[in-house]
């Protein structure tokens, strides 16, 4: 395997084909192979079932090729022992396979394809490098359609009867972005067969009103077959319409949004290991740790815990991972050793060298712009002394390529022509230290997100802007310079903000994790929102596991809860902040190297629906409370009425609050329940019972509870009539107007972010256009901030369940733990400056957003007292402010200094 | 009947030699000197005093298998398997067991299975805070599903 350099001769050379299980078997592999060209780690590999010198003992073929001698037949499977002190399993989902549904005739109609098929169709590493066509001939699909639910809350054709969460955003967003992939103008229809729409995560209901708005159409109908078009191509749809027509309608392509089953070994799994499964062959867990499997020191994450998309997956990581060091938290550091780089070879003297890196991302840039054309140009440049245009240039191969070429040429400054810096300049900068050079001697330009996506139109114009971009960071790179990282040393203390559920959490794992944190609140009482509920989707009592909690927190010895305390300012950055917290009159200076923000949000008070002016009329949170007080007595009324979306996906708030739907579940079912007899009405507009919380919808339907939806331009009525609560609405399936005299009119109203404009001020922190906190990257960093140092948890983040909430407290303080666990942290070194020209004016403090600057004096060599300015590298986070207010060139920003800006606007402007 | 040197049991219990000695002086530990500066016990004495002092099993079945004379096998009564459930914390009274609990310490390496987007986050996770981590995956690559998907919500970055 040492020995691979992933050549692709093997691959070549091998006679022997095989679908690739990577493109979903749409194209061919050989038996020797790597998944993919970005593939981790890059070496190709044997598949003994295919290989013909393994099955059949002849060929070698790759073994004669090899110019490395790494091919080994020999190689056996072999068993290894470790010695571990916890287990993670994240062995993810099996797509369903719709081949045993025989009306939709997957296997029999060649342009019936699944979601990750068609996914694999839409991708620039896929089959047809991105161009999309469809199967049967290779032909552009104009006219394409989506079936949502395919094995998922399905018990008659297959049993699965939980929704598989993703598959409506996946399909949504598949619809949209099939446009990219097909070549010009092509007018282009997308349908989408839907029960509910499910677009309960944070940004997603806005992303299906663009949808819509673009044309893409939804149906309310669920197609019973899927019959062959005209000699075997384009499919024909056979559905009901919502009046009762049977509809057949031709499409060129239908994809089938399948959902996401256990994994295969599932069962397996558990039996070696002894955990158990749920009905479902998941992975057992409790909504109070959603991690933990049945056995101690095992934990599961990703989808093998329920269906579940990238964000909370890697939430549900970071979870696991902190339950894991929490266990092991003795042995930390143990058994690790620290990475060295090679010793930094001093540049400042050297005339420039420059590498320069072109990269193709697969079709993203190369389809667009001319690369070849790039290289050539970039060749002619001054100073430039390699060129080289590579796939993807993030690759594991492409960064010992750079190294590799850096001690060949002797380069000492590195140009990537690619995308953004925001995600791929660190790894670049890592490739530079491993070649002994000081990593900000690296310079991108971003022909992706800047080039190539904008100017899709016109590939012209779009390799001479790429021209211009490659030769001012050519021109900037050679002004750069080595910068040193500040040092500062952690205060390993961390603050959580907000005593709810989610910052009783984080501290607790904190102080289990090893590390002091102080809580503050502030209200007189731990728990928040979590009061008002009674149990979770999984049944199990929220108020005595919650006292338990509070009582853990207030007990520990690690973790100091302040109560009606306020965070008043905070300065400094990740890993040393200070704070002011007053607590009363009493004012109390905190040192911290982390935060958690846990400021929750609160429950809407709505403004329709006769609420506040008939005590019938209560929210869900009110309503749960007159319960558990016996006011209400299910036994003693006839009749309740729930009315879904109250506040919430309207013009005002367009967002799901993604927990209510499940929360009136409960307690449609409690009534029942209670009181078979009690008619219980929901009045709803898609229901929401995402994941496993699927069973309660039909448990509240086998119990008989009556659900009628409604439209958004067609709300239901709420009327007093001799005194009567009385609620009118249309039945969409008789259609008819619909009377009900209700005892209780239970109203799920939104949850808005109260808390979160204070916070969110006093440490920077970005927040949506609803007013929930962002976080840094939604899919790959969902609970760190956008501000270094500070996490986010539970509902400031975005409306969630209490077990999603828990996890992710958990995974944002296992996150933080991860800053506090080192004594010293490594600040970036594009920091400000003060230059000799600097005279004390002033200015610059001014306009300082972060309070880095401040005015000093100074003793000259000849005595005289000189006022300067003096730059806190700690505060400084290199915006540019104080560089660009400067009248004299005083203060500059290392890294984008006067020189350098002035160069590539000089190369830009030469010609 | 068990042989042993004093120094053995000391290690075995993480206390000093001398404590051992007084332990015997004393009658707590029932030993009786035999030639070459060993002592015997019986095993019963020997399991009744560890399981006082809250010895882990594994520990004690060790030391035994170690410094028996007979070639009888040893076997757990039922008060011993009993015993095994017994919780192992230390009391903060007898500062020996602690050191006792520390030869036990966890082992600080992780495995995860399946490297997927969330295997994948995990393991960053651990090595960042100071664990060794074993990851396994059953095919060639690692990157799971979503290196199989195009683009991503919201932000149409490649999910590569």
């Amino acid at each position: 395997m040492d020995k691979c350099i992933a050549c692709g001769l093997c691959a070549q050379k091998c006679p022997k084909k095989v679908d690739d299980e990577f493109n979903m078997g749409l194209s061919k592999r050989k038996a020797i192979y790597i998944k993919y060209g970005q593939s981790v780690p890059l070496k190709y590999a044997i598949d003994p079932e295919n290989c013909i010198y393994l099955t059949r003992g002849k060929c070698r073929a790759c073994e004669k090729f090899c110019p490395t001698g790494a091919i080994n037949f020999d190689d056996k499977e072999e068993i290894i022992q470790l010695n571990v002190g916890a287990i993670i399993t994240a062995p993810g989902f099996k797509p369903f396979d719709p081949s045993i549904l025989d009306s939709y005739a997957y296997d029999k109609i060649p342009d019936v394809v699944t979601s990750l098929e068609y996914e694999r169709l839409l991708s620039a590493g896929g089959p047809y490098m991105g161009h999309l066509v469809r199967p049967s001939d290779e032909q552009e699909p104009k006219k394409i359609a989506w079936i949502q639910c395919v094995g998922s809350r399905d018990t008659n054709k297959c049993s699965n009867e939980f929704c598989s969460s993703v598959c409506c955003m996946y399909a949504i967003k598949q619809a949209l972005v099939t446009k990219e992939h097909l070549s010009g103008d092509t007018e282009l229809k997308q349908s989408i067969f839907y029960m509910d729409i499910r677009t309960h995560g944070k940004e997603f209901e806005r992303y299906y009103e663009d949808a819509k708005e673009k044309g893409v159409e939804f149906v309310r109908a669920r197609p019973h077959t899927l019959e062959p078009g005209k000699d075997n191509r384009g499919v024909i749809i056979r559905y009901v319409d919502e009046d009762g027509n049977v509809i057949n309608d031709e499409y060129d392509m239908v994809v089938l949004s399948v959902g996401l089953e256990a994994p295969k070994g599932a069962k397996d799994l558990s039996n070696i290991m002894g955990f158990d499964l749920d009905e479902y062959n998941f992975a057992k867990t409790s909504s109070f740790n959603t991690v933990q499997t049945s056995k101690k020191g095992i934990y599961v994450t990703g989808a093998f815990g329920g269906p579940k998309d990238i964000p909370q997956a890697v939430t549900e990581a970071s979870t696991a991972a902190a339950e894991a060091a929490k266990l092991l938290s003795k042995a930390r550091g143990t058994l690790t050793k620290k990475k060295t780089y090679p010793k930094e070879i001093d540049v400042t003297c050297e005339k420039p060298r420059i590498g320069v890196i072109i990269c193709s991302c697969g079709i993203n840039i190369s389809n667009v712009v001319d690369v070849k054309e790039l290289v050539e140009f970039a060749k002619t440049l001054p100073n430039v002394e390699y060129v080289e245009n590579t796939m993807f240039s993030c690759s594991t191969d492409t960064q010992y390529l750079i190294i590799e070429k850096i001690k060949e040429y002797n380069l000492n400054r590195l140009v990537v022509a690619a995308c953004t810096p925001r995600t791929h300049e660190p790894l670049f900068q890592e490739t530079l230290r491993d070649a002994g050079l000081n990593e900000f001697l690296v310079e991108m330009a971003n022909i992706r997100n800047q080039n190539s996506w904008v100017h899709q139109n016109d590939p012209k114009a779009a390799t001479e802007k790429a021209k211009d971009q490659i030769k001012m960071a050519i021109a900037k790179a050679t002004l750069n310079s080595p910068l040193k990282r500040l040092k500062i040393k952690v205060n390993q203390k961390a603050l959580v903000i907000g005593g709810g559920v989610s910052g009783i959490v984080s501290a607790l794992t904190l102080a289990n994790l090893g590390y002091e944190c102080i809580l503050i609140e502030k209200h007189s009482k731990l728990g928040g929102n979590a009061w008002n509920l009674e149990t979770t989707y999984k049944k199990e009592k929220i108020r005595p596991w919650l006292n338990a909690q509070i009582n853990r927190v207030e007990n520990h010895p690690k973790i100091e809860v302040l109560k009606n305390t306020e965070l008043k300012e905070v300065t400094g950055t990740i890993g040393n902040f200070e704070a002011k917290v007053q607590s009363g009159d009493e004012i109390r200076n905190i040192g911290f190297g982390a935060a958690i923000v846990c400021v929750g949000a609160t429950e809407y008070k709505p403004t329709e629906y006769l609420y506040g002016e008939d005590p019938r009329v209560l929210t869900s949170f009110e309503f749960e409370a007159k319960l558990r007080e016996k006011i209400i007595a299910p036994e003693k009324i006839n009749s309740v009425v729930f009315i879904q979306c109250v506040g919430s996906r309207d013009k005002e708030r367009p967002y799901c609050s993604r927990v209510c739907c499940t929360h009136t579940m409960e307690k449609a079912i409690r009534l029942k329940e209670k009181n078979p007899d009690l008619q219980v009405f929901v009045l709803y507009r898609d229901i929401r019972t995402y994941g496993t919380r699927e069973k309660l919808y039909k448990k509240a339907r086998d119990l008989g509870v009556i659900f009628i939806r409604y439209t958004l331009s067609n709300k239901p009525e709420v009327r007093l009539e001799n005194g009567d609560l009385v609620v009118l609405t249309t039945d969409p399936i008789i259609k008819l107007p619909v009377k009900i005299h209700a005892d209780y009119l239970c109203l799920a109203s939104a949850i808005i972010p109260t808390n979160n404009i204070e916070i969110s001020d006093l440490f920077k922190l970005s927040k949506n256009t609803d007013g929930f906190i962002n976080e840094a990257h939604p899919k790959l960093r969902p609970v760190d901030a956008t501000t270094d140092g500070v996490f986010l948890a539970g509902l400031c983040n975005y409306p969630k369940s209490i077990d999603e909430s828990i996890a992710q407290a958990e995974a944002a303080a296992g996150r933080a733990s991860i800053i506090l666990s080192k004594d010293y942290m490594e600040l970036d070194a594009i920091k400000s400056f003060v230059s000799d020209n600097c005279d004390g004016c002033g200015l610059c403090v001014d306009v300082c957003p972060y309070s880095a600057l401040s005015i000093v004096e100074i003793q000259d060599q000849d005595g005289t007292i000189k006022k300067r300015i003096s730059a806190d590298p700690a505060l400084c986070k290199g915006c540019g402010l104080c560089e660009a207010t400067c009248p004299k060139g005083g203060i500059l920003v290392h890294g984008f200094t006067l020189d350098q800006i002035e160069a590539q606007i000089q190369t830009l402007l030469a010609n | 009947m068990i042989k042993f040197k004093v120094i053995e049991i000391a290690n075995t219990f993480g206390v000093h030699r001398n404590t051992v000695t007084n332990w015997i002086k004393r009658g707590v530990l029932k030993a009786k000197p035999v030639v070459g500066r060993k002592y015997v016990i019986s095993e019963n004495d020997f399991i009744a005093f560890a399981e006082q002092n809250h010895i882990p099993r594994r520990t004690l079945e060790e030391f035994i298998k170690k410094n028996k004379i007979q070639k009888t096998e040893f076997k757990l009564t039922k008060e011993d398997q009993g015993f095994s459930n017994h919780p192992q914390e230390p009391s903060p009274k007898n500062k020996y067991r602690e050191t006792i609990m520390n030869t036990s310490r966890p082992v600080g390496s992780v495995l995860v299975l399946g490297g997927g987007i969330a295997g994948i986050q995990a393991v960053l996770d651990l090595a960042d805070s100071g664990y060794f981590v074993h990851l396994v995956e059953r095919s060639s690559g690692i990157g799971g599903v979503m290196a199989q998907l195009d683009k991503t919500f919201p932000t149409n970055d490649c999910a590569m």
